[in-house]
């Protein structure tokens, strides 16, 4: 798990995330185009998320795509966040079947 | 059907403490997947131009498919397309493909999701809420023996972007 919080502790990186979650399945080309980066800098920051899991890359045809994976994001939010949301969520119900139900 | 039409629009990457035959075998047989899969149940032929088939709890048949590429236990490749009347007329045929490998003492399982035209984020989120909860929930059976209940609500977004096409969904 370090790996991920470490990848994702930079603004350029998390930028990069940002590209893919818009538009996923671009070429280095395509992340490139409009960076204040450098290619090498992308291109160093794309292997440190694919170190971490946080991008996929597939080939297809004769070009490397590049995904955004959210399966270690995912996998913190069922490890700290889900059963905190789950809980606002029935208070509320209840709440709302209390103001429903006219409770005082 | 040429598969090189169908690009991949949605990538999903796990590591498994496992094998990669245990993962095939949890991928392929309805023993696992109803376990993982939300009671739903995974038959294959096991091979090339064999059906794959994706049974309901309540034994109707809810995604009916074909073996594209079948390279036990390394690659698998199948169409994916639910049984609601005008889909793949609609939104062509889904291929999805497991891409299982050895990554040190673990297994590292991709995912992609393949269409042969863009598709809206609506259309997409069905996909991309369901897979996390499956893939996670099949990563818990193969590492501790159980996997956890999932509540699986239905996928708001994708069913008024179905109807807002004219598909009838149930």
């Amino acid at each position: 798990m370090d790996e991920v919080f470490k990848a994702l502790a930079d603004s350029s990186r998390r930028s990069l995330l940002d590209r893919l979650h818009a538009r996923n399945g671009q070429t280095l080309n395509e992340l490139c185009e409009g960076l204040a980066m450098t290619r090498q800098a992308v291109t160093k920051h794309l292997a440190i998320l694919e170190e971490a899991n946080l991008i996929t890359t597939i080939r297809h045809g004769r070009e490397k795509l590049h995904y955004l994976n959210p399966m270690p994001i995912h996998q913190i939010g069922e490890r700290w966040i889900r059963k905190f949301e789950r809980s606002k969520l029935a208070a509320l119900n209840e709440l709302k079947r209390q103001l429903e139900n006219g409770d005082e | 059907m040429n598969l090189d039409q169908f690009k991949p629009l949605t990538v999903y990457t796990i590591y498994i403490a496992s094998t990669p035959e245990k993962v095939w075998e949890a991928l392929t047989s309805a023993e696992f997947s109803r376990k993982y899969f939300s009671g739903f149940a995974v038959e294959m032929e096991p091979k090339l131009g064999g059906s794959f088939v994706v049974h309901a709890p309540d034994g109707s048949e809810h995604i009916r498919g074909e073996v594209f590429e079948y390279d036990p236990p390394r690659r698998l490749t199948v169409s994916w397309n639910v049984n609601w009347p005008d889909l793949v007329e609609k939104l062509g045929t889904t291929i999805v493909t497991y891409e299982i490998e050895q990554a040190g003492e673990a297994v590292r399982l991709t995912l992609s999701q393949r269409h042969d035209r863009e598709l809206s984020d609506d259309i997409l989120s069905g996909g991309r809420t369901g897979w996390p909860a499956i893939l996670s929930g099949l990563k818990s059976l193969l590492e501790t023996g159980k996997a956890p209940h999932i509540e699986m609500s239905p996928p708001v977004r994708l069913l008024e972007a179905l109807k807002a096409m004219g598909i009838k969904v149930p």
